[in-house]
């Protein structure tokens, strides 16, 4: 018998395979793992808007900036928390933590390669999806407690915006989980790997779809007119100073990740890759994925509201429903 | 009144052109991210100022006297629009022309817009090539620039 | 919704709100507050409200002599520095009758043609800034820094020129600028196809701008609007060939118009006016006669009894200077017309009815420099 089975071995070191021990081995990845993204994408958003722009971005702190995050946290824990007289105290203080919260929960269920994977929840896709809807309420009692007419214009129009575009979300994720008839994430980086041949060759539409809805539902460019700085000052953030703003910085770039952990699951073949391990090709995809979301931001202007409504309705909707029952009929056919 | 219905034709022609348009946004972008920088890192590097560049006003050395050729005339101290120039002078005997003595500038005022050096008939000022002007206190801007050339000797 | 054309102020003061595009904005270009009335995110009334930057210009010129005078004109816009100097030379020069040598006048078209460039720069990047997108603004800094570079080169400053005196300009131009001038012309050029594609073509700019703000022909003529603004609605009117002055009528130029008269065609309009300026320095630069650049003028001009007005056209509209004078070294008055002060106005007329976000937009597209209205 090997050694697994020795009595005493069992015992003591048995728990090492239970759920307690996983939960807890997913809590340290997500401590580790949200700040470091954080900061790391928030420099790489710098440089790159530098670059773009024809300017080396942050440059002092550090060899070519790189400890600017880590001063500009310093910076930003220091800063006073001004809690303006006339706002409505408890959804003031409220708000950032509700929106912050539900981003820590979208790391459980992705599958960072074949072995590390928090849990693998059977209904992982809609765990994450569900978790994010409740972001869009912080952001409206954000700016209904800073009694600040930008603010309230800036938290109205994220509501309706972010509402309209989990449709086209939803009606483009329906076609993969047709063709893998599961929700579960890892199984769907599962199926990509043995059919080596990933999701985006058989769904090009729906790619596209995807990404332009989880664009719109992070309120990043070209749809982040729910924090125009042209027009309105800072939207639903302005009266936030301090740690407060941190939070909410550090929601928006958490979503993100989230977002392009799924585009990579769904359809770039999650963690599947030649040489490399499992995780290293994960992570080299999701942050692709987000550098070219930078490049979008730093490329097109913003777009109105209304024309933003258009295009989710009249635009993404039909698309989606279309490519939907294509791959419907096409997958009972064959 | 648009007499044209909008029809399904037009609704995927538009969607292709704007497609389009995106992506080419997108390559134009590309390309200057991968350019050099023109920016120049300031403290670290600095740039040389043209030859015509009007920093503040400096009294020039001249060979004969070894000194300034100021004849304490007022016609800068006339001119200035922001009225920061004084001047004295003193003559050393009777009948002689007038040397300058003192020459003070506050440049905390000056616009330098160039009027003096202009006007000058001795043309004894000229612009110097320096722009980083901070100072300790609102005093130290009152500066006498013969001291200065006297005390550059 | 509220029809605005049956609007009373009691149906104002119970449904709409009010909300202050403030004196400190992000986006609007100086200290200018724009006092909106809105119902949801339709403007139903606009109100610009000035006099934030006002500096007395006018009130000095009454205590200063002519000379002492010069360095304030290029201080009201000082995005076209180079151009009010020259017009405030001219408008001395015609009171006392002075021939200004013909090298100068050709140096002064220069210098002006690549300030209304450098100007242009700021005035279209800035509208794409304030649509959301900020890159080619800064690529739009990139190119006037070279203009920059060269305007410094002959007159010693970057913005606040005083170049041109009473009687021509300061200095002469050197070769250094000469072949600066050539080079920075071509590289101008083959910089065109990159903003054209990532501006102009682009969908989302096209969707914000076309058919936003539209001013009509009867409307500009009646707020007194000049500039690429009013040749944006279709009206053909340049200060440099409606009403010629200095060395303009020997060079061979066109005037840019679109009949549209919304953001899209003003943006339009000043991108090709970049064109033709630079057509414009290219025939100078080969044409350059010699000689002096400074007539022979006394060194404190004492102008006879009267008046006189000189219009020119700044990158904004058409400016001018009116000086009157009782016959000593000090004006009696001098008034400035200055551009942005008639176009700003026609915003109480085309706004209501647009959302919040093109209100931006069209406040960009107008291209009004703040301290120009307050002088």
């Amino acid at each position: 018998m090997n050694i697994t089975q020795l009595p005493y071995i069992k015992d003591v070191y048995g728990f090492l395979g239970s759920d307690v021990m996983s939960g807890l081995v997913g809590l340290l990845i997500i401590a580790a793992l949200v700040p470091l993204n954080v900061a790391f994408l928030v420099l790489v958003e710098r440089k790159v808007a530098g670059h773009i722009q024809l300017r080396p971005g942050p440059m002092e702190v550090g060899p070519h900036g790189i400890l600017q995050t880590l001063i500009d946290a310093v910076k930003l824990l220091g800063k006073e928390m001004v809690t303006p007289s006339s706002t409505d105290k408890l959804l003031y203080w409220l708000s950032p933590i509700i929106v912050v919260a539900p981003a820590f929960v979208g790391f459980i269920p992705l599958p960072f390669s074949p072995l590390v994977q928090i849990k693998d929840v059977n209904v992982g896709f809609l765990l994450i999806f569900s978790f994010s809807s409740i972001g869009v309420i912080s952001i409206l009692m954000g700016g209904w407690a800073s009694n600040n007419k930008y603010s309230l214009i800036g938290a109205v129009r994220s509501v309706a915006q972010n509402v309209a575009y989990e449709i086209p979300l939803l009606l483009a994720t329906m076609p993969i989980i047709l063709m893998t008839n599961t929700f579960k994430l890892g199984e769907i980086a599962q199926a990509q790997a043995q059919s080596g041949l990933w999701f985006i060759f058989y769904q090009p539409i729906a790619a596209i779809i995807f990404f332009i809805a989880t664009t719109a539902e992070t309120n990043r460019a070209p749809f982040d007119l729910v924090e125009g700085e042209s027009e309105l000052v800072s939207g639903f953030h302005t009266e936030y100073t301090g740690m407060r703003f941190s939070l909410f910085f550090l929601a928006e770039y958490t979503n993100m990740v989230i977002a392009a952990a799924l585009f990579t699951t769904f359809f770039l073949g999650g963690w599947h890759g030649p040489v490399l391990p499992g995780a290293v090709w994960f992570f080299a995809k999701t942050y692709f994925l987000l550098f070219v979301v930078m490049w979008i931001r730093w490329t097109y202007p913003r777009i109105r509201f209304d024309q933003l409504m258009n295009f989710a309705w009249k635009i993404l909707i039909p698309i989606a429903l279309v490519n939907l029952f294509i791959t419907a009929i096409v997958l009972k056919v064959l | 009144m648009n007499t044209n219905p909008y029809g399904f034709n037009q609704y995927i022609k538009d969607i292709l052109v704007g497609g389009k348009s995106l992506v080419v946004g997108l390559w134009i972008t590309f390309k200057r991210l991968c350019t050099r920088i023109v920016t120049v890192q300031y403290p670290r590097q600095k740039l040389t100022m043209t030859a015509n560049f009007r920093g503040h006003i400096e009294a020039i050395r001249f060979d004969d006297t070894k000194s300034h050729h100021c004849v304490a005339c007022g016609l800068c101290a006339r001119t200035c629009p922001s009225h920061v120039i004084k001047v004295q002078g003193e003559k050393a005997r009777a009948g002689d022309k007038k040397v300058g003595t003192r020459y003070y500038i506050d440049f905390s005022k000056c616009s330098l817009c160039g009027l003096c050096v202009d006007v000058c008939p001795e043309q004894t000022i000229t612009f110097s090539k320096e722009y980083e002007l901070v100072y300790y206190s609102r005093w130290d801007t009152v500066i006498d620039i013969m001291g200065r050339l006297e005390g550059s000797r | 919704m509220l029809n605005i054309k049956t609007i009373d102020d009691a149906t104002i003061s119970q449904r709409v709100y009010q909300l202050n595009l403030g004196p400190q904005h992000p986006s609007t270009h100086g200290v200018m507050h724009l006092l909106l009335t809105l119902d949801g995110e339709v403007v139903v009334k606009i109100e610009p409200i000035i006099g934030y930057s006002h500096r007395g210009h006018e009130k000095m010129a009454e205590n200063r002599i002519y000379e002492q005078f010069l360095p304030n004109p290029a201080r009201m816009d000082y995005l076209s520095g180079m151009i009010f100097n020259h017009g405030y030379c001219m408008a001395v020069e015609k009171l006392c009758g002075i021939e200004v040598p013909r090298r100068a006048e050709y140096i002064r078209v220069i210098t002006s043609e690549l300030n209304r460039i450098a100007s242009h720069f700021i005035g279209t990047m800035d509208y794409a800034m304030g649509l959301g997108a900020i890159t080619p603004f800064l690529w739009g800094w990139d190119d006037r820094e070279n203009i920059l570079d060269l305007l410094e080169m002959i007159s010693g400053s970057r913005l606040t020129y005083s170049y041109g005196r009473f009687g021509g300009v300061r200095n002469d131009i050197t070769k250094e600028f000469y072949d600066g001038t050539r080079k920075f012309i071509d590289r101008l050029r083959s910089r065109f196809w990159d903003y054209e594609n990532l501006i102009n073509q682009n969908v989302i700019f096209i969707k914000r701008s076309r058919d936003v703000g539209v001013i009509t022909t009867e409307d500009a003529l009646a707020f007194g609007v000049t500039g690429p603004t009013l040749r944006g609605s279709g009206v053909k009117y340049d200060v440099r060939k409606n009403e010629p002055y200095s060395a303009y009528p020997e060079f061979k130029f066109e005037i840019p118009t679109r009949k549209e008269g919304d953001c899209l065609a003003r943006y339009q309009v000043r991108m090709a006016e970049l064109e033709q300026s630079i057509n414009i320095i290219e025939q100078a630069l080969d044409h350059l006669p010699p000689g002096p650049v400074r007539a022979k003028v006394p060194r404190f001009v004492t102008p006879p009894e009267g008046d006189c007005y000189v219009t020119f056209e700044s990158a904004r509209g058409a400016a001018g200077f009116y000086i009157v004078s009782d016959g000593t070294r000090v004006p009696y008055r001098i008034k400035v017309r200055a551009p942005s002060f008639s176009n700003l106005f026609v915003l109480t007329k085309i706004c209501p009815g647009h959302f919040l976000a093109d209100i931006v937009a069209i406040f960009g597209s107008i291209d009004v420099t703040v301290p120009e209205i307050d002088r």
